[in-house]
Order: C-alpha cells, then structure tokens, then sequence
C-alpha cells in the first residue's frame, strides 16, 4: 500500500510538471498583453516588464518559475497589485471546495438513490420519470441552470438569496442545487446501469435463493458491488464541476476561485492564471488518486501494486 | 409406498416476451421422496432450470406461474406464495446448488461470511455462532484448512472450491430438498467426480431429497433413483434408473440414451437427436417429439398422448404404448448399450 502511493505520488508529481510546463508555454502564445491601459508609455510597460521579469528570455522565465513554484511561490498577480497569487487563490480556494464539495455531495448521493429506485423498478413509470430527470440534467449546462434556479427561486419566488457568500449558509444552496445537478443526472445513469446488470448476475440470484429477504440483498450484495464502479465517476464528476463552477460563481458572484479565474483571462494575468490551473490539475489528480484508493478498499479483488 | 416430501401437480409456467408468450412449461407432474435423488435429464431448453427455479419462486419477472398449478410441500402450495412468503422456503426446506461456480459467489463478502448469512436467518444464529457454524460445514464439505480460508474471497479459489462453497451456502439452513442444477457442468472431469462425491455424502448424512439436473446420463446412473425426462416443458418418462436405462419406452428417451457417450470405443460414435425442439411461442398440437421422431404414428401429430403405465414406478407419454399401435423395440444402438451398462454400472435393486 505505502509502496503503491509512494508510486501515485511519482505519477502526480511528473504529471503535474507536464501540465505546469504546457501552461507555461500557452501563455505565451496567449495574444495581447497584460498592459491595456492606453496611456502606458513605452519606458513604463519596460519597467513593468522588468519588475515582473517578463524581459528575461522565455527559457530563463520559465526556470524562474519551477524553481519558485518548488518554493510555493506562484508569482504575484498583475491585476491585483502586491498581492502574490498564492495568497489570492488561499482565499478563494476554500470558498470553491466548500462549493464544489456540498455539489458533489447532494448529487452523488441523490444519484445513487435514484439510480437504485430506478433500476429496482426497471421500465415502470417512476423508471421512465427519472430517465427523463437525468436526461435532461445532462443536457442542461449548470449554468443556464444557475439562471433558471436564480431567475425562479432568488427573483420570482424571493425564496433564497441570489448572490454573495459567507453571510448565510442559505446563500449556498442555488449555487450548490445548479452545480450538483450533473453530478446527480451522471450518477444516476450510472448507477441504474450497473445496478441492473449487478440484479441478473449469478451472485444475486444466489443470494436470493438463500431467503434473506430482498431488502438483504441489495444492501448487502447489490449495492456493494454496483458502488465499485461508481468511484471511477469520482474523478471525472470533479472535472465537471471545476469547469462547471467557474460561471456557476460568476453568476452568482461567489468570491471563489472559478470566479478570479475567469476575469484574470481577459486581463492576461499570466500569474494568476497559471496558479489556477496548477491548483485546478492538482485538485482533480488528488480525487483521482484518492478514488482509486477507495477501490482498492472496496473491492477485494483489486490488487495495489 | 411413502408419502412424497414434494408434489408438483400440472404445473405450467409461461414467459412473455415481446415476441409473444413462451409456453416454456406445460403441464409438469412428479413427487419427490424422502432421501431420493431424483434425475431430471432432457435437452437444452427443454424447461429442466425452470421446473426448479419455480419451486423457489426464482424465475425471472415476466414468468407467470398458470392458476391451477400446484407445487406442495407439506400442507402449503407454493404456485400461491406471494414474493415475501418465498424467504420461509428458499434455503430453509429448499436450496439450490447452481451451474457455475466462477459467477455464483459474491466477489465482494468473504466465503466465510457467505455461508453464514442462510444460518444467521434461518437458524437464528449469532455471528459469532455461524461463523464457527460455517467453519464446520466448510470442513464437511472437504475445504482444507478451512480456518485459514474462512475470510478469503472468491476469486482466491479454484472452481472446484468455489462449487465446494456454494454447497456450503446451500447447505448453511438444512434445508429437506437439494436442487442441483448441472452442478459439476462447468467444471473439469476430475474435480466433477469429487463434487458428485461431495453431494452423494452429504444427502446421505443429511437425508435431503435431491433433485438433480443434467445433461450428462452418466452421472444420472451414478447419483440417480429415478428419474424423469423431459422435453418440450414436458415430462414425456419418469421411472427408476433401471427402469429408464434398461427398459426405456419413449423414442425421445431412446434417443438420449444413444446420445449418451460410453468410454467403449465400440459402440461406436454419439448419436444426436436429428431436428431441433419445438418453438414454444407455438407449441404444437400432437406429441411434441413428432416430428422428429422416426416411429411416430399419425396420432402422435394430433394428439397429446397421456401417460401410460409401465409399472407402479414407470410411466411414459407416448403413443406407442397404446394397446392399438403396432409393436416396437427400442434401436439396436440402445440393446448394445444396455449390454455394456450391465458390465458398467453396478446397481443394486
Ligand atoms: N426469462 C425468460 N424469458 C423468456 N423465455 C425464457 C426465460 N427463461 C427461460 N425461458 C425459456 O424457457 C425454456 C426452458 O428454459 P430452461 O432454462 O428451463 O431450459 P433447460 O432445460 O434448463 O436448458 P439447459 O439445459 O440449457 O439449461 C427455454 O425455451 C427458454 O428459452
Ligand atoms: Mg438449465
């Protein structure tokens, strides 16, 4: 187990420099520059472009920047002055994984239970329902959602509040319903699938031929064995909602890092930018990682090595 | 002669699919004994997993067991039983050892776990208890070092230890009937002779009535009492191994029996049953082996024909044994087999 960690952890390390390196070099080739202001003289952007280094050449920048990242520096943002990019995303960040956590949350445990409901009542009514559920949670991207929620139950209704955070946990719930209805629409296909193949293999027949009751059943044999394939969903649902969430927080102007990532495009802040992505790649190969650990755990048949 | 443990009176199961209705079960009759073996022996399809799995009420959801239809056990009829009674048959007065034991067992609870949880149910046994409870049967049923393997999962173990834990399982209540559908089919010669073994040891401790499916006719002669044959969804010839091997009175058991492989080169090679079986979305109206059976009379395309008795034990569905039909013997292929199964298979009474 340690040895199988240690390895992942290799893995991580290696593929997070692929990704460090591939941004890196894109920005380069980002058009524009951070400088918009029209009123900057030539001999100002020359000093800017001295303090922040941007004047040595590209190879030397990029060295600059491993060897500061080795040291937890990710630079210092353009947009917001003297403030490092660091500790713009350590303020930011906990405010998008509270989200991103609370939307994995309500949608993965909703999708396991509709996924369950639905394969147990395979081809009736109530299956057909919540096919038509998860259809469209999937189609719909979270933040039309976001619009749709903010629209009828912020405005219309006056039942939530529509923007801000850290005032109310109410502030969260349209924010977290908008982003966990694709985690919930996955799963729920997911699991109706596997649920139904689990229910006609020679295991389960078995295991109703022993008269424990089909109650015992599924939660002993069947859900075990359809939950196992459901942890790969995990680290692509994560993915989801990283992207997911960075209109999701425009929207309703949450003060995370979705939000700081889109308005530091526009402005070519390169810093900031690239911290985000490090910290966005980081986060979903930890899941991933963390995932596979959990099969391991949970199917005895999985080896580490 | 003794009352019947089991009793399954016209029994006629149904499936519908979306190509019509399956009539995969048509009028099905037969007791079982206490102690017994009983062999039910018949082509692919011709309802053998069916018969049983409606006696445990484990047919798949668009099966539908016709009004009318009795299956008794005891005072109680189980072609009645709603889907919450079946927990007071299934693994308590009857359980099942099934075909494959590569996919039969739970991948994901330990052996030991698995044995335990019929004896946690149906015997009120503490963990604790069935554990040590499970431990016993896993020894009985010949599992080495049983205590080493008791927390071992499936996939740890070969076939024929896995099919040695599914008999475990099936064993774990003490149940009165044992169904075995093609237990030792998936799995190498060696190891099916010690299954068989396994099986015929512990119905004779236990005096479990077994029914026992198979293709194979070979192992009939060696585990069976009687036996009865069928075709189509129908019993066609039930009588006592002897009975069956040695004076056999339908074509269709004729021709199962020349199928049957022998390690005598000289009788020559297999015989397969020339035609395919009936569809049964459309069962015919005669003997359902009509058409494909060399001695069929006219009457046999257009008529049922009911059981006639052979004796008190024996007794065939066809319409060579009507006083009218002309007088048949069975092929030579099956008078040549008779001779060498004389010199084969030892058997007393
Ligand atoms: N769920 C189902 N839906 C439709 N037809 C079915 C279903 N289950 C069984 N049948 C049909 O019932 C008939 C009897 O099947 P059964 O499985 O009992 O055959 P069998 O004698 O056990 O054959 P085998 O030796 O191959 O195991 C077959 O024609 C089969 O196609
Ligand atoms: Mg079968």
């Amino acid at each position: 187990m340690a040895r199988y960690i240690l390895k992942r952890a290799l893995i991580l390390i290696i593929t997070m420099w692929i990704v460090v390196t591939a941004t890196f070099f894109l920005m380069q080739i980002l058009p524009g520059t951070p400088y918009n202001n029209p009123k900057l003289t030539q001999s100002a952007i020359d000093q800017l472009n001295a303090t922040y280094g941007l004047d040595k050449p590209v190879l030397v920048q990029y060295w600059d920047y491993l060897i500061n990242l080795l040291h937890g520096d990710l630079g210092t943002s353009f947009q917001y002055q003297n403030q490092s990019v660091s500790t713009l995303i350590g303020q930011r960040l906990p405010i998008s994984a509270q989200l991103g956590f609370q939307a994995l949350v309500v949608g993965v445990l909703l999708g396991l239970w509709f996924g369950a409901v639905s394969a147990r009542n395979q081809n009736k009514k109530l299956d057909g329902f919540l096919g038509v559920i998860s259809t469209l949670g999937i189609s719909t991207p979270s933040f039309i959602l976001a619009i749709v929620l903010l629209f009828v139950f912020g405005y219309q209704l006056d039942w939530l509040p529509i923007s801000g955070w850290g005032d109310s946990f109410s502030q969260t719930i349209l924010p977290t319903l908008a982003l966990a209805v694709t985690p919930m629409a996955i799963t729920t296909r997911f699991v109706r699938s596997e649920m139904i193949e689990v229910l006609h293999s020679d295991y389960i027949q078995l295991a109703r031929a022993k008269g424990i009751g089909e109650d015992q059943v599924i939660q002993k044999h069947a859900y075990r064995n359809s939950m196992i394939p459901i942890l790969t969903l995990i680290g692509p649902l994560t993915a989801g909602l990283l992207t997911g969430s960075t209109l999701v927080e425009n929207i309703f102007s949450i003060p995370g890092i979705g939000q700081q990532f889109v308005s530091s495009i526009p402005t070519k802040d390169y810093p900031v930018i690239m911290g985000t992505t490090i910290v966005y790649a980081l986060m979903l190969m930890v899941m991933i990682l963390i995932t596979d650990i959990l099969t391991a755990i949970v199917d005895p048949r999985v080896r580490l090595q | 002669m003794q009352t019947p443990i089991l009793e399954v009176k016209n029994l006629e199961v149904s499936f519908a699919t979306y190509a019509g209705t399956i009539q995969a079960i048509r009028g099905v009759d037969f007791q079982l004994f206490e102690g017994e073996t009983l062999a039910i022996v018949g082509e692919s399809g011709s309802g053998k997993s069916v018969t049983t799995k409606t006696l445990l009420g484990l047919n798949a959801a668009n099966a539908t067991v016709k009004k009318g239809s009795q299956i008794l056990l005891g005072n109680t009829n189980l072609a009645d039983y709603k889907e919450k009674d079946w927990d007071q048959i299934r693994g308590k007065k009857i359980a099942m050892v099934f075909q494959d034991p590569m996919t039969s067992l739970d991948p994901t609870m330990t052996i030991g776990k698995q044995i335990a949880e019929p004896m946690e149910k149906h015997l009120g046994k503490k963990a604790k208890e069935a554990r040590e409870a499970a431990l016993a049967l896993m020894k009985d049923v010949g599992i080495p070092d049983a205590e080493e393997h008791i927390d071992d999962y499936p996939h740890q173990w070969s076939g024929g230890m896995r099919q040695r834990a599914v008999i475990a399982i099936a064993l774990a209540a003490e149940p009165d009937i044992l169904i075995a559908d093609e237990p030792t089919t998936a799995l190498d010669v060696t190891i099916q002779a010690q299954i068989l073994n396994i099986l015929k040891a512990q119905q004779k401790k236990r005096k479990m009535a077994v029914i026992f499916i198979t293709h194979d006719l070979g192992v009939v002669a060696d585990v069976a009492d009687r036996v009865a044959v069928m075709y189509a969804g129908k019993i066609v010839e039930k009588g006592t191994v002897n009975e069956i091997f040695y004076n056999p009175k339908h074509p269709y058991t004729w021709g199962l029996l020349s199928s049957m492989p022998t390690t005598s080169t000289a009788l020559g090679s297999l015989h397969a049953i020339p035609g395919t079986p009936p569809d049964l979305l459309y069962p015919p109206k005669g003997d359902a082996f009509a058409n494909r059976n060399a001695y069929a009379l006219k009457i046999d395309h257009e008529k049922q024909p009911p059981f006639f008795q052979v004796s008190p034990t024996h007794e065939a569905a066809t319409w060579l044994l009507d006083k009218r039909a002309p007088k048949v013997v069975p092929p030579e292929e099956i008078q040549k087999r008779q001779a060498y199964w004389q010199e084969h298979f030892v058997k007393e009474g």
